[in-house]
């Protein structure tokens, strides 16, 4: 099996770079980290100098993810030998266990991490993701609410906490959630076409009114959000059709459904320019928008 | 009347001037390097992390709370004033202000603080003095008062010398201030050589804001709270949104990078 620095021609010093890269971008590839990262420290260790610490801890998450546990086994023992008492390694040995499905060695393993360090906020992490591998989501989202009172300020944690309680279908809440994120993120159009998505899902005409014009927002922040496209059409679209509302609303929203029909005809038109097949796809959205505006 | 100008051995310049400059930096170096070592860790207790943080969300609820719907925003606004059971009305803190007596970490950081600043600057300026001395160094390019003759001029004794013309230790200090901007240079913002900085510290009270300062932070929190109106960044947004049509440039043109490299 050819090694990867031959397939595509690369030195040592390139593939360090690309895994600095991933790591600065928490990229969650992990099979191709496992792949360049395994060569790297099988042919390349003394070559890499301290670097070779982060890339072990790296590599090991990466191959917990792909069950790989002869290789995570390897790292952590370099890494046991280099920083005996860690807390961070302690961490990784931990998720190591998790990996294994071994959730009471893992959590006791936690537990002595947090009587050493009591702020310390990975073990406590971690120890709600054991909750929620095991499938027990209430006393996950019940240890989370815990944690954000008093780490206000981790965002993970929050769109986290915001995913449970999708999973739960409690969408106040979670629009609760996105909405910390929006603030904190302000400029971030995905926490905003998310925050629209949860309030569309909601329903009732309030939520409806929210959720265009968070669509809207996150059209402004990014124009070539599809998703928010079609989100802005399809409330737009519900508002107008509802019998509660008076004629100007309606209007109104005829207006946006329209200018959304036609952004959406222009976006297939750009992507159809060309191949047959997305030829039969503009006609498609064409027919639906078309059938949609009718009912 | 004009002064007639001085001109000063270049001995002096080869053999004065850049050593006092020399001397005066790689003691800095050292002092950066030293002070490091003798770091102590600052443990921070669970509460002063998550009273951080809260005093964060609440600037950022003052500060963003436009992008949220209005019913959101007063509800956390609600949260933190209430008048019963707001957050920052009803939360104190035992503060324990670290004067340096009663806390012994504060005490030996002070310490070591004047160990590594103070002392050696009196040292190696008294040893400039002794060894330097009889002799003009250099001359400051703006005209001074006669007042500062005994101060710059130290070991020479001529009364009709121009106080522009100073010694050695001054050239000494002059450096030390000096050569600020270069630490920062070379070792980075934030170095334990920054003399200056580290006087501004001890001036300004307890090298540490937070502790004492929680429960005013509290209330200046709630006071900036208090003041915050809530203006919808999105009451027009389907307007501004409409006016012109939707940028797709390059939307289809990339290519997609196969592979890893």
């Amino acid at each position: 099996m050819a090694s990867v620095s031959e397939m595509y021609d690369v030195t040592w010093e390139e593939m360090r770079d690309k895994l600095r890269k991933w790591r600065e971008d928490n990229h969650r590839n992990s099979e191709q980290i496992v792949d360049v990262g395994e060569e790297l420290i099988n042919e390349h260790a003394s070559k890499l100098g301290d670097d070779i610490w982060i890339i072990y801890e790296q590599v090991m998450i990466a191959a917990l993810d792909c069950s790989r546990d002869d290789l995570a086994w390897t790292c952590l023992q370099e890494l046991k030998r280099q920083f005996p008492g860690s807390q961070r390694v302690k961490r990784l040995a931990g998720m190591r266990l998790e990996a294994l499905e071994k959730y009471e060695d893992a959590n006791k393993q936690y537990d002595s991490i947090l009587q050493d360090d009591p702020t310390n906020t990975a073990a406590r992490k971690r120890k709600i993701s054991i909750l929620k591998a095991q499938g027990k989501s209430a006393e996950a989202i019940r240890e989370l609410n815990e944690y954000l009172e008093q780490f206000v300020g981790d965002q993970g944690a929050w769109h986290e906490l915001s995913e449970l309680y999708i999973n739960e279908h409690d969408y106040g809440k979670a629009a609760f959630c996105l909405e910390e994120l929006m603030m904190t993120n302000p400029h971030n159009h995905l926490y905003c076409e998310q925050y629209a998505e949860v309030k569309y899902t909601q329903g009732g005409l309030e939520n409806l009114e929210l959720s265009r014009k968070y669509f809207a927002q996150a059209l402004k922040l990014n124009n070539r959000n599809m998703r928010a496209l079609f989100g802005l059409y399809m409330s737009a679209s519900h508002i107008a059709a509802s019998p509660k509302v008076n004629a100007t609303v309606e209007k109104a929203n005829v207006k946006y459904a329209t200018w959304a029909t036609n952004q959406i005809n222009r976006a297939y038109q750009l992507a159809g320019r060309g191949t047959k097949e997305n030829k039969c796809s503009v006609k498609a959205v064409e027919e639906m928008l078309e059938s949609i505006t009718m009912s | 009347m004009a002064e007639p100008e001085f001109l000063l051995d270049s001995n002096i310049r080869l053999w004065v001037v850049l050593p006092i400059v020399f001397i005066t930096f790689l003691v800095g170096v050292i002092r950066h390097y030293v002070s490091i070592l003798l770091q102590s860790d600052k443990k921070l207790t669970l509460e002063q992390v998550s009273d951080s943080q809260v005093l964060i969300r609440s600037r950022i609820l003052r500060e963003n709370g436009k992008y949220i719907p209005k019913q959101s925003f007063l509800m956390r606004k609600f949260y933190f004033n209430n008048q019963e059971d707001g957050f920052f009305k009803n939360t104190k803190r035992k503060v324990v202000p670290p004067s340096p007596m009663t806390d012994p970490s504060m005490l030996t950081d002070m310490m070591k603080g004047n160990v590594t600043n103070v002392l050696p600057m009196i040292l190696i300026g008294g040893w400039i003095n002794w060894t330097f001395s009889g002799f003009v160094t250099t001359k400051v390019p703006f005209p001074l008062t006669l007042r500062f003759k005994p101060m710059l001029q130290q070991g020479i004794e001529l009364l009709s010398l121009d106080a522009s013309w100073v010694s050695s230790a001054s050239w000494y200090f002059l450096n030390v201030f000096g050569l600020r901007s270069m630490y920062s240079l070379i070792l980075g913002q934030d170095n334990g050589a920054d003399q200056s900085r580290i006087m501004q510290e001890q001036m300004s009270g307890a090298a540490m804001a937070m502790p004492a300062d929680t429960n005013k932070a509290f209330k200046a929190e709630w006071e900036a709270l208090e003041l915050t109106d809530h203006q919808w960044a999105l009451e027009n947004i389907e307007e501004e949104l409409m006016s012109r049509e939707l940028d797709l440039d390059g939307m289809f043109s990339k290519e997609l990078p196969m592979g890893i490299f």
